[in-house]
């Protein structure tokens, strides 16, 4: 069994939004709602000043609060780590959305089910990239199986030091950032 | 398999049952049998268009819609990834306020009234107007703005027509300068796409060029992969720009300064002997010229003109010197910033020629030695009158002088204009100075447009023609020039929805009326593809399939022993100097002169891309508008404070001669130098037709009543304008 | 900091906006069921039955119980975006979710609660049940009246607990996320359960024990608020930020601090003028205006209820980790 991952390589991302419309027309995301969304956050005072890119997407976390929140079963952990949705479960409660430290969740204005970023699991069924991956114009975003030692996810984990988000929160997320250069500590 | 009529038959009848069967059953059915693995989509591969990068593109085609577009991992330019607006392409497909019919205006010109009409009324009624100015005033009367692919019909038509007046906004609002400034230089331009070779360049400088916001696909994964390589990243920008906030040395340099950057530059490379002295003695002219002229732009100097300090100049001048040849000096696209831009292009190439990076790794790549022979038509008609599209201008371009042309239709010199046809460009928000276009507008007999948006400058014509999108239609084959030649082909995904058809039908349905059909002989476009590919010895069904097939290319990109360089200019090197100017009357040696400043309470006013927007074209994109619904302008914190503006607030633009913006957001912040404040290009649409974008945000180009003109090749410097800032609802 | 997100939610950006004044219905409505089924337990088990005697609450709240949760149930309901799958409630446990913890806990407590108020209904009245069914069973039910008093407490205090943990589960919301909340919920819903058996009692002992009872509430009640946000003072940044909204003066959290007044002000003011009415020497019968006073100080505490259910259902979600 794979365990999927992605590592969002901020140094790579130039803020081009072609994954924040890619994975809207994969997965038919209702207008004005988003399964990720790019952050840029600037400090400092002109001139001396300081930009962190970076895009949010689910962190499909290995301890996740949605999925324990979660009255129905409709929202789970698949034996790849994916958090995925059986949608026909799920009654619009709000708990899960409400129980994300990430803000990733939204419930479907046109349907009413609760719904967030899926890693693209159709995609990655047929084999190929979830689809903000495949465009990424910066290649920032690396998709692939953690315990495959030769896959792309697992050498940028390697060579690169890396954070999750919110780590204090305790959800083990499995996105993972690579902010700096430089090799782990 | 051999296919005997019968089976064809069955196939195609079964074909076309499944196919209505499909119409007939409920999306969300679809989608559903489709998620079960019932249903597969098809992939039909194409080219986009939403802007002139042309990247290969395949369209996710399920029940007849396009669902989806993807990079195709053929296309040199996409290499399977498409940007944000690629990827919201059929945004502009599906987009409800799309032209459906031929228009007729009604109305009084700018009262945005029309009705519809037949396409046969549309054309014979263009087909008539033509003749009769064609008759009256002789066929160099007419002339063709366009820009994109329908260039590729409608210059045709204008030629056959017999007049040799295009102007293309690619030139003398975009490109011109600096393709004249580096075929000054080097003999040749840097090409589009440009050929920078970035991801092997130790340093990378740019200048505004704000890469990652300026989206051209490709150009800017090789952007991200040289800074993943570790390349040092310069980029000159009075602004905090994405590239800036990726960069090594960011200099916030004081607007219209950039060339005194240079010249203090080349004066500490030359004097710091940095620069490469064998290739420069192999290739290139006029050195001792050049550092006589440089000779008192020192850092300290330009320190002064450019606000920077003068260690940051010495300093970044070293750092390309000690790297050199591996340098990188982007010389930016939209470089018609101040009216002096040939000279700053100039200045760039004079650099990339001392560090030696012109040919070499890391620097910019050679063009491909291949080349496609042309499909032969009838020769066009020599025109009796000189075309006036290239003014006064030595060194204009062939892509022509768009205001030079509008200069014309309003003064009558050196002879009358007196039809338009604008094809695939927003005149109103692509030329500086929209009151002369306006009224050289309400000089015309008549006023076509083909476009597929009732944009601004359709919302002025006589005759509004709807052109379907590229993803309805046939184009012609985009021949792409990169490390090698391209070939890559435009099919419809789908049929043209509405009453809306392809350019090439359009263009030949004019000619067929002016009697000029015989320059459009194929019946349709795709005819013409397939005779073009048999010349080429492209397999043409393979083409179909694959969408993009490149012809490899045995030519060295970069200059070697074995394969010298050869330059095409007057003495065949590299001209630091050049004589051609200096016979024309201006600077050999690019010279630095200051440009006025905003006066107190002013600020210049510089705009640039949001890396979800094309200009205008986007701005009511469905997809993309909800992305970056209206722009804000950008505004110096400090500043801000003074006027008492807030973060989100609603101000009015307000320019030198008094003309006011629609209300803007501010961005109030730190991200901007004070003199000067920016906006996204394209906003504040004036047509009602467009449901989304109209009066949302404000449009540049409407505080541009000014503009500087570059006397060497006629661009027009549109940053030399300067606005205030006034709270909404003050009048001054 | 300049922050520039591309691609937000309007359900979660610029805060969370899921929930509204439907869950904080839901949450002070089950509270107050669940208080009314503690306290009417109380009032039987008391002083081995004789505190009910006589009473007319004896009979009435047992069937308010079920009656206020369903209200209360209704507004969640209501909540629910797709109402139509809520079955999926019941076709599943999911034992780390408090929400299908208190789903099973309110199907059973529902007729725990019928079973008990027709237990303990009071045999002289029986034949108020009318029809001959509930009658019947509630004399077989009255033999186990004592342990469906304790199974009715234990259940009046686990709702009355869950409507806390709902909230206090999200790692995510800090205001919420606090151990402290559950009970202070807890507290807020028995001391809402006395003060409604106050109202709805006509007798005067009835009514001045629950008086000494909600006394010790709100007391309870007036120690837990600033323990609150004590402990939310003194935790992570995030804790510390999430009780702002309540101690701004800023017109966007105008309510926040009005409400948190609101509580200041009406428990101290509930708690005196029920000491008062303790002290009190009361005739044989209540005046009118001794009853105006009792309601009133019980409408208060109400109110104080549903306030807290309110402000902090709102002022959580504009709470965020990071
Ligand atoms: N997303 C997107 N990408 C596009 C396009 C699009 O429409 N949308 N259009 C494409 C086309 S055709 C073109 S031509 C290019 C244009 O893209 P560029 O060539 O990058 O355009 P510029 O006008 O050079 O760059 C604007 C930047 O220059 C800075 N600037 C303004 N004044 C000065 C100055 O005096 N000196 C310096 N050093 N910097 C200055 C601004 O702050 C801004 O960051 O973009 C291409 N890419
Ligand atoms: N103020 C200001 N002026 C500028 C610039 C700026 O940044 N600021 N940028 C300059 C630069 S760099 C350039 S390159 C030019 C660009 O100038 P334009 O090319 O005019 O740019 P757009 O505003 O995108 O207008 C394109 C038009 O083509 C239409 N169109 C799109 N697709 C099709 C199609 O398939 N068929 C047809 N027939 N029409 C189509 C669109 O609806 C739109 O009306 O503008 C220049 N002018
Ligand atoms: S990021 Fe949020 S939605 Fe995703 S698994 Fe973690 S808690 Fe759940
Ligand atoms: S909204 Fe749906 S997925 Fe989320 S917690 Fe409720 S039932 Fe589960
Ligand atoms: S993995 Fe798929 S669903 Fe998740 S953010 Fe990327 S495109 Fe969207
Ligand atoms: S596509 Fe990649 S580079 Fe572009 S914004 Fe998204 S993560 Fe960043
Ligand atoms: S760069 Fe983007 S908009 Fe331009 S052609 Fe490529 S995908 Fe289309
Ligand atoms: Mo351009």
């Amino acid at each position: 069994m794979p365990k999927y991952a992605m590592v969002v390589d901020q140094r790579r991302c130039v803020a081009c939004m072609a994954c924040v419309v890619a994975c809207k027309k994969e997965n038919e995301v209702p207008p004005g709602q988003f399964r990720t969304r790019v952050v840029e956050l600037v400090e400092g005072e002109f001139p001396r000043l300081r930009m962190e890119l970076r895009s949010e997407l689910c962190n499909h976390c290995d301890n996740p609060p949605c999925v324990y929140n979660c009255p129905t079963g409709a929202s789970y952990k698949a034996a790849d780590g994916m958090v995925l949705l059986k949608k026909h479960r799920c009654v619009g409660c709000k708990a899960c959305v409400a129980s994300c430290p990430y803000d990733a969740r939204y419930i479907n204005e046109e349907k009413g089910f609760a719904d967030k970023c899926t890693f693209c699991s159709q995609r990655i069924a047929e084999g190929k990239q979830p689809a903000c991956v495949a465009t990424c114009i910066g290649k920032s975003r690396i998709f692939g199986d953690l315990d495959d030692p030769a896959s792309a996810v697992s050498a940028a984990l390697r060579d690169n030091h890396h954070e999750v988000l919110l780590a204090s929160a305790g959800t083990k997320p499995r996105v993972f950032y690579i902010k700096k250069f430089g090799t782990p500590e | 398999m051999k296919f005997s009529r019968r089976t064809f038959l069955k196939a195609s009848g079964a074909a076309g049952c499944s196919l209505a069967a499909y119409a007939a059953l409920p999306e969300k059915f679809l989608l559903w049998a489709e998620e079960q693995g019932m249903l597969k989509a098809s992939y039909v591969p194409t080219f986009c268009e939403i802007c002139f990068w042309k990247c290969g593109a395949m369209a996710k085609v399920l029940n007849g819609r396009v669902v989806k577009l993807e990079g195709n991992p053929a296309h040199p330019g996409a290499r399977g990834k498409l940007c944000a607006r690629g990827n919201g392409g059929a945004g502009l497909l599906y987009d409800p306020n799309r032209l459906k019919t031929p228009l007729i205006r009604t109305g009084a010109r700018g009262e945005q009234k029309y009705r519809k009409a037949t396409w046969d009324e549309a054309l014979d009624l263009i087909a008539s107007k033509l003749k009769r100015i064609k008759a009256e005033s002789g066929p160099e009367s007419v002339a063709l703005f366009t820009h994109g692919t329908p260039t590729d019909h409608f210059l045709p038509l204008l030629f056959a027509y017999g007049s040799p007046n295009v102007g293309m906004p690619s030139f003398a609002q975009c490109r011109g300068p600096r393709d004249v400034g580096l075929e000054l230089t080097f003999g040749e331009g840097i090409g589009s796409p440009e050929r920078v070779d970035l991801t092997r360049s130790k340093v990378l400088v740019l200048f505004g060029s704000h890469l990652g916001e300026n989206m051209h696909n490709s150009q800017v994964q090789d952007f991200a992969d040289a800074l993943a390589a570790g390349s040092k990243l310069i980029v000159v920008d009075p602004r905090f720009s994405i590239a800036a906030g990726k960069a090594h040395s960011w200099l916030p340099i004081r607007p219209a300064t950039d060339l005194a950057l240079m010249l203090a530059w080349i004066h500490v490379i030359i004097k710091e002997q940095l620069y490469d002295k064998a290739y420069l003695d192999s290739y290139a002219t006029g050195f001792a010229e050049l550092a006589e002229a440089v000779s008192d732009c020192t850092p300290e100097w330009a320190a002064k003109e450019t606000d920077l300090s003068a260690e940051s100049i010495v300093e970044t001048a070293r750092l390309l010197g000690h790297n050199a040849p591996n340098v990188c000096i982007h010389p930016g696209r939209h470089a018609t910033w101040y009216g002096d831009d040939v000279q700053r292009s100039r200045a760039i190439g004079i650099l990339a020629a001392l560090l030696g990076s012109w040919g070499r790794e890391g620097g910019y790549f050679l063009a491909t030695r291949s080349s496609l022979p042309k499909l032969e038509g009838k020769p066009f008609p020599e025109p009796v009158k000189a075309p006036l599209n290239l003014g006064n201008f030595p060194f204009a371009g062939a892509e022509g002088v768009t205001q030079e042309i509008r200069r014309a239709t309003l003064t009558g010199e050196p002879y009358p204009i007196k039809g338009w046809i604008v094809t695939g460009t927003n005149l109103m928000k692509a030329m500086p100075n929209q009151k002369e276009t306006v009224e050289a507008i309400n000089k015309l007999d008549l006023l076509v447009v083909v476009d597929v948006m009732p944009t601004d400058t359709a919302m002025m014509a006589d005759v509004i023609l709807p052109e379907c999108t590229y993803l309805e239609r046939h184009d012609a084959l985009a021949v792409g020039k990169g490390r090698s030649l391209s070939i890559s082909l435009r099919q419809p995904a789908l049929q043209p929805l509405y009453d809306s058809k392809p350019g090439w039908w359009i263009a030949k349905q004019i000619a067929n009326r002016l009697d000029l059909g015989d320059y459009f002989p194929w019946q349709t476009l795709e005819e013409k593809i397939q005779a073009q590919c048999a010349l080429w010895g492209v397999n043409y069904q393979e083409l179909k399939k694959v969408g993009t097939i490149t012809i490899p290319d045995s030519a060295n990109p970069y200059i070697t022993a074995d394969a010298p360089a050869e330059f095409k200019t007057g003495s065949g090197k590299i001209e630091l100097y050049s004589k051609e100017l200096k016979e024309k009357g201006f600077d050999p040696v690019p010279r630095y002169t200051r440009h006025p400043g905003p006066r107190p309470g002013e600020f210049r006013l510089v705009y640039g891309r949001s890396p979800v927007h094309t200009f205008s074209r986007t701005a009511n994109n469905p997809e993309l508008h909800e992305l970056y619904p209206e722009n804000e302008v950008w505004i110096n914190s400090g500043k801000a404070k003074e006027l008492g503006v807030k973060n989100g607030e609603y101000v009015v633009l307000v320019n030198q001669d008094g003309v006011r913006s629609n209300r803007i957001k501010a961005k109030v912040t730190q991200r901007i130098r004070t003199d000067c404040v920016y906006v996204v290009h394209g906003f504040g649409a004036a047509s009602k037709g467009l449901s989304r974008a109209f009066a949302k945000g404000a449009d540049d180009q409407g505080m541009i009543t000014r503009y500087a003109v570059d006397p060497i090749c006629g661009s027009t410097g549109m940053h030399v304008n300067f606005v205030r800032v006034e709270k909404e609802g003050v009048h001054a | 900091m300049e922050i520039t997100v591309t691609g937000a939610n309007a359900l979660v950006s610029p805060h969370l906006h899921v929930w509204d004044w439907r869950v904080s219905l839901y949450l002070f409505l089950g509270g107050l069921s669940a208080g009314l089924a503690v306290m009417t337990s109380v009032l039987h088990v008391r002083k081995g039955g004789a505190l009910a005697t006589g009473e007319r609450a004896a009979s009435t709240a047992g069937l308010l119980v079920p009656l206020i949760l369903s209200v209360g149930m209704l507004f969640i309901f209501l909540d629910l975006e797709r109402k139509l799958n809520v079955f999926w409630f019941y076709l599943t446990v999911q034992p780390l979710s408090p929400m299908s913890w208190g789903s099973w806990g309110l199907l059973v407590f529902y007729p725990v609660s019928v079973f008990y108020a027709l237990a303990a209904f009071p045999a002289e009245r029986r034949q108020q049940l009318r029809l001959p069914v509930l009658i019947r069973i509630s004399e077989r039910l009255s033999a186990y009246r004592l342990q469906l008093a304790a199974a009715n407490f234990g259940m009046g205090i686990f709702i009355g607990v869950y409507t806390g943990v709902l909230l206090s589960s999200f790692v995510a919301r800090p205001l919420w996320n606090s151990a402290i909340l559950p009970v202070l919920f807890l507290t807020s819903a028995l001391s809402a359960g006395a003060a409604f058996m106050i109202m709805i009692a006509d007798q005067k002992k009835v009514k001045l024990f629950f008086t000494k009872v909600d006394i010790w509430l709100i007391l309870a009640e007036m120690v837990l608020l600033p323990l609150f946000f004590y402990g939310q003072y003194t935790s992570s940044g995030a804790h510390r930020n999430s009780i702002l909204p309540f101690f701004t003066l800023n017109h966007e959290y105008f309510w926040y601090g009005l409400g948190l007044l609101f509580l200041v002000v009406i428990f101290p003011i509930a708690v005196v003028l029920k000491f008062l009415e303790v002290r009190e020497d009361h005739g044989d019968e209540l005046t009118g205006q001794e009853l105006m006073r009792m309601n009133l100080s019980a409408v208060m505490v109400l109110l104080g209820g549903l306030v807290i259910r309110l402000s902090f259902v709102y002022a959580g979600q504009l709470s965020r980790l990071s």
